[in-house]
């Protein structure tokens, strides 16, 4: 089976298309087949980033059931080892993917022969990123030092953490303990997931321990792009302290992203950063990256509960 | 999952080990504070004010009992009748080995910047819970405290800053007549504090407090 990393977080253009990309890129280099799916269908560019300017075809097509099997939709990638589902010809976000259609895909992406597949998911918390973020337990999550990014990370995983609660209860008990975390912990409560499961701990004990069992079992991870000389080194370790001291859920720092001029140049000369600028630091910090998630390895999420 | 903050004991609060040495408690102490300190960058977006208010609160209290050894004693006991640490082994006074030339072991040289006082003043300007705090007519220790802690700044901090004695800063802040600095100290002491913290008018705010605690007594 698959290992699965869902990559996303931030707000738009902190580098989740050029990361995925190099880690892609990286996997595949040490021999890992890997794919990348671009699943950011309103603006998908993985393709340009891989260096395939015109796919042939790409997920819309199994979407519009032109392409009966996911599989098919695959397209090879200049590089030994990577291949792509390319996002591009998309008109619509993948927000608004019927249900149907996103349990379809889910579906389809757990049974796709390959060692690694990679899914930019673009910013934004809709519940479809949610719910493809919510199929491993390895979500990548990535931001830049700026607290609007910042931010941004943290509402998406509280999302992801409310949106896998919510999966437990029908809709008349969820909202009754909204309306219970709200009298409880004040107003404004209902969205916070730490509040809601610590109602639940008291309503319904066995449901609350199914939940934190498999909260514990989430390894998300966290990468801190563009940072610049004056940042501070430490963000990165100092969030996912508070997301495991205040949320209960492990994050793993993995490392930070050199901001570097040489990024722009080799998107715009539609070349490899990595090959192109190996000896910079960032390519260094994303080796260092890639090495550690390649042998990392976390459990593929069944969907039972969607 | 593990346990909510405000259930953690005072060593899982600041991430520390039961038998850390005092140098460990204010360097964990300091860390802590640069994380839940307003304006950080890793927590603004993450609590509310009052979240961070009562956070705040929890290391300062854990902060005060872990570096005072009779408290530390207390609390301690506490946690081995409640089997979350082991009782301490009586050990033996160490044996002074000789040291390596190469190796000194100092705490860090750098000193925590302090804040400039337009920063500070900045953060007056902007906090309600200070000008609440200024526009009564009493001004207790708990009262400086609180603008202490919601300014971001930690009593190592003053310390430094003011060279007044730690202990000396946390009497003030208790505001307790019997534990209060010599008299011919105090109103330097509390006069210098002021002005570390950044606030106007330190005369007659030191006034305000120099009434506020005689008439504890
Ligand atoms: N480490 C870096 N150093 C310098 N520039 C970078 C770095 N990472 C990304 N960039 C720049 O940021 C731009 C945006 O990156 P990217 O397209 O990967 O962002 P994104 O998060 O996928 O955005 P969106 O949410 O719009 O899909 C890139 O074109 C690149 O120029
Ligand atoms: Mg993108």
């Amino acid at each position: 089976m698959a290992h699965v990393w869902p990559i996303g977080g931030g707000k738009g253009g902190s580098g989740k298309s050029f990361i995925t990309s190099s880690l892609g890129r990286l996997s595949a280099e040490l021999g890992k087949k890997t794919l990348i799916i671009d699943l950011d269908l309103g603006a998908a560019n993985l393709h340009t980033l891989v260096g395939v300017p015109e796919p042939k075809k790409g997920f819309s097509d199994f979407i519009r059931k032109k392409i009966p099997l996911l599989q098919d939709t695959v397209v090879e990638t200049p590089s030994e080892n990577l291949y792509l589902i390319s996002g591009a010809h998309d008109n619509f976000d993948v927000a608004n993917l019927p249900y149907e259609q996103k349990l379809k895909t889910l579906r389809a992406i757990a049974k796709l022969d390959f060692d690694r597949i990679l899914l930019d998911l673009g910013a934004g918390t809709s519940f479809n990123t949610l719910d493809f973020f919510l199929i491993s337990q390895n979500g990548i999550f990535i931001t830049t030092p700026e607290p609007t990014s910042v931010e941004n990370v943290y509402r998406l995983i509280r999302s992801i953490y409310f949106r896998r609660i919510r999966y437990c209860f029908n809709i008349t008990d969820f909202k009754e303990m909204e309306t219970e975390a709200d009298r409880q912990f004040g107003e404004g409560s209902y969205n916070k997931p730490d509040c809601l499961m610590k109602v639940i701990a008291r309503t319904d004990p066995e449901k609350y321990l199914q939940l934190k069992n498999e909260f514990s079992a989430f390894r998300f991870k966290l990468i801190i792009n563009q940072v610049r000389k004056h940042d501070n080194i430490s963000l990165g370790l100092q969030m996912s302290r508070m997301v495991e001291k205040h949320l209960g859920l492990n994050m793993e720092f993995l490392g930070n992203v050199a901001y570097d001029d040489h990024v722009h140049d080799a998107i715009c000369q539609q070349v490899s950063f990595m090959e192109r600028y190996p000896y910079t630091k960032t390519a260094s910090d994303l080796r260092e990256l890639g090495k550690h998630i390649v042998e990392s390895v976390g459990k593929q999420l069944t969907l039972h509960y969607m | 999952m593990r346990k909510d903050f405000n259930q953690l004991n005072y060593y899982e609060m600041l991430d520390l080990q039961p038998n850390a040495v005092p140098y460990e408690i204010r360097h964990a102490y300091n860390a802590a504070m640069q994380l839940y300190q307003p304006g950080s960058l890793v927590s603004y977006s993450f609590f509310s004010e009052k979240e961070r208010r009562e956070i705040l609160a929890l290391i300062e209290k854990a902060y005060q009992t872990l570096i005072n050894d009779q408290l530390r004693k207390e609390y301690d006991d506490e946690l081995v009748r409640r089997g979350e640490i082991d009782a301490k082994e009586e050990t033996a006074p160490e044996v002074k080995k000789p040291v390596s030339v190469f190796h000194i072991s100092r705490g860090p040289t750098a000193r925590t910047v302090f804040v400039s006082s337009d920063a500070l003043k900045d953060r007056i300007s902007q906090s309600q819970v200070i000008k609440d705090i200024l526009a009564q007519s009493v001004l207790s220790g708990q009262d400086l405290k609180q603008i202490r802690t919601e300014l971001g700044l930690t009593i190592e901090q003053i310390a430094e800053e003011t060279k007044i004695r730690v202990n000396h800063i946390q009497s003030i802040e208790e505001g307790q007549a019997q534990n209060l600095p010599p008299a011919v100290f105090l109103k330097g002491f509390v006069k210098s504090y002021l002005k570390c913290l950044g606030l106007e008018s330190v005369d007659e705010l030191s006034a305000r407090y120099m009434n506020t605690v005689s008439c504890l007594k």
